[in-house]
């Protein structure tokens, strides 16, 4: 326990470390950098360094403090959070939705190897096509869809658009997985003549996990990528993608405030690797250490 | 009614296909209740194909296997042998004890049944305090243990071992052969044991096998005439030595008669 501690402990001082590296780069590239930037045959090569194009660390963190709307007594913090916390539910929902539909279908293709063979190069295709595009089309069949009392919440095509990209790498690790039990084992499984069910439930499923947990691990940052790029395209209210861009149309006047909303989807991704590293370490508590790197 | 018979079977893998391969041709043997024998060869002589077949996990080509007078099929879906391997194949997620119960929960045993089953069998292989630990916290030689352990819980009446201590440094080796003397004298278990050790097939066996590779049969049968009581002393017996020469002479005479025809020694 103490070494999983110590490790944590480690990890986070390196994410410091870095953060501050980055903090450090910008100020003095900002310092030294020309303020018009560089030119080299008319091109520009060096980003301006003025106010608008880079404002000072402490200006976009002393900006979360200040009132959203000049004379109004809601923070841009309270209105990142709040925009943050409502992405992260939609996250959450396209990640589950996006997982249970990668575990399904990773089942079905160790099940069948002609499900496989038929299904798995559809499923790379679909990672290709542009989110961009997708998105308008999800809310427009989601608008037409209703089944009984059940009427498509606008929230629920930008939740079906983060599981749309959560759910490839599950699928992808997820079988992976199901393929790693050591040939022994199977046979050993075969020997209790267990059945195909038995077999995965107590020999593939717990092998699997090793290979399951970083694919979750991706899952979970693409379904907030897949929500706040549903949210800026569809132009869903209340959310972090709504407020980049809100606050992007204002970067003339105040170019600290979008880097705000930058870092609230930051930190939500952050926050969703971070749930998935946690489950991680639990479920990973009574194997041999050198798996859980 | 003998524990295995093993009638006229032969296994080829990729029939009909230009890389066929004869694993083994026309193998009879007979394997008596309460029977240690070992099948000994050079690698590629069929030996972990034939345990295969007895144990169901393959289908011979043609012939026949029984198994305590049922079909191989039968057996296995009967659970009437247990099997360990060269790897331990412990669940790493699993407690030492959960493992032992793996067969137990398979076959639909009640919770309180399966506890106390495996707390007898930690007894039996003199692991009682390790019930709590994880597989990756015991030596190799305790994790065999522990996979015979799981082998034995359902107390099959036969259990199949495809080298089981072949990953095993030479002095937990000879301990483990007499914990496995030791455990089979308790529970009555006919076994039947794949190695390429002459001195572990000696040492162990009522009977040793010898096989010839390509295509896989059995060349010889030796007899060990060392009684039922075995200690490391047994090691030191004129008995031993003859019994370790005649399955040697037994081996080399297939291996002459390879050089003879000008194949590679493998």
């Amino acid at each position: 326990m103490t070494l999983i501690v110590r490790r944590a402990a480690y990890r986070t001082a390196m994410f410091a470390l870095a953060l501050g590296l980055v903090v450090v780069i910008w100020e003095t590239y900002k310092a030294v950098g020309p303020t018009d930037g560089g030119k080299l045959l008319g091109v520009r090569i060096l980003p301006r360094t003025s106010e608008y194009a880079m404002p000072h660390v402490w200006d976009m963190l002393s900006r979360f403090g200040r009132p959203e709307v000049r004379g109004s007594d809601r923070t841009v913090l309270a209105s990142v959070l709040a925009g943050a916390w409502y992405s992260f539910r939609l996250s959450v929902a396209g990640f589950v939705l996006g997982g249970a539909i990668g575990v399904g279908l990773a089942v079905l293709m160790a099940r069948f190897k002609l499900v496989q063979r038929g299904v798995l190069p559809y499923l790379v295709v679909s990672q290709t096509v542009p989110l961009i595009a997708l998105a308008p089309l999800v809310v427009s069949w989601g608008g037409k869809l209703e089944v009984g009392p059940f009427v498509w919440p606008r929230w629920l095509s930008a939740s079906i658009l983060g599981a749309f990209l959560a759910f490839f790498p599950v699928a992808v690790g997820t079988l992976r997985g199901l393929a790693a039990a050591p040939a022994a084992s199977v046979e050993l499984m075969q020997s209790y003549a267990a059945s195909w069910w038995k077999t995965l439930v107590k020999l593939k499923f717990p092998t699997a996990v090793p290979y399951m947990v970083p694919a979750f691990r991706l899952g979970a940052s693409a379904s907030v990528i897949g929500v706040v790029v549903a949210e800026i395209s569809t132009g869903l209210k209340g959310g972090i993608g709504r407020l980049i861009i809100e606050y992007a149309r204002e970067a003339t006047g105040d170019p600290a405030k979008v880097y705000t909303a930058i870092f609230g989807a930051a930190a939500l991704g952050l926050t969703m690797a971070g749930v998935v590293v946690a489950v991680d370490v639990f479920v990973m508590r009574n194997r041999p250490k050198e798996s859980t790197t | 009614m003998s524990a295995v018979n093993i009638k006229n079977v032969s296994k080829a893998f990729n029939e009909g296909k230009a890389n066929q391969v004869d694993a083994l041709r026309d193998v009879s043997l007979d394997v008596k209740q309460g029977e240690f024998v070992s099948l000994i060869g050079p690698s590629g002589c069929g030996k972990s194909t034939l345990l295969r077949l007895i144990a169901n996990l393959l289908e011979p080509t043609s012939g026949e296997v029984t198994v305590n007078g049922k079909t191989a099929v039968q057996a296995r879906l009967d659970q009437d042998y247990g099997m360990a391997f060269q790897q331990a194949g412990l669940f790493d997620w699993r407690t030492v004890r959960k493992n032992i119960e793996l067969p137990l929960e398979l076959k639909g045993w009640e919770k309180a049944d399966r506890r106390t089953r495996a707390d007898e069998m930690l007894q039996l292989v003199q692991l009682p305090e390790f019930g709590d630990h994880y597989p990756w916290q015991l030596s190799g030689g305790m994790q065999q243990r522990i996979a015979i352990a799981r082998a034995l819980a359902a107390h099959p009446p036969l259990l199949l071992m495809d080298e089981p201590f072949g990953a095993l440094d030479e002095m937990t080796r000879e301990y483990m052969q007499g914990e496995l003397l030791r455990i089979c004298a308790a529970t009555g278990t006919t076994v039947v044991f794949v190695t390429h050790s002459i001195p572990e097939a000696v040492y162990l066996s009522n009977r040793v096998v010898v096989m010839s590779p390509r295509p896989g049969r059995i060349t010889k049968v030796v007899d060990v005439s060392l009684g039922g009581d075995r200690s490391e002393d047994t090691r030191n017996r004129t008995a031993f030595f003859e019994a370790i020469t005649a399955v040697r002479e037994g081996l080399r005479g297939m291996h002459a008669a390879h050089v003879g025809l000008g194949n590679d020694d493998r």
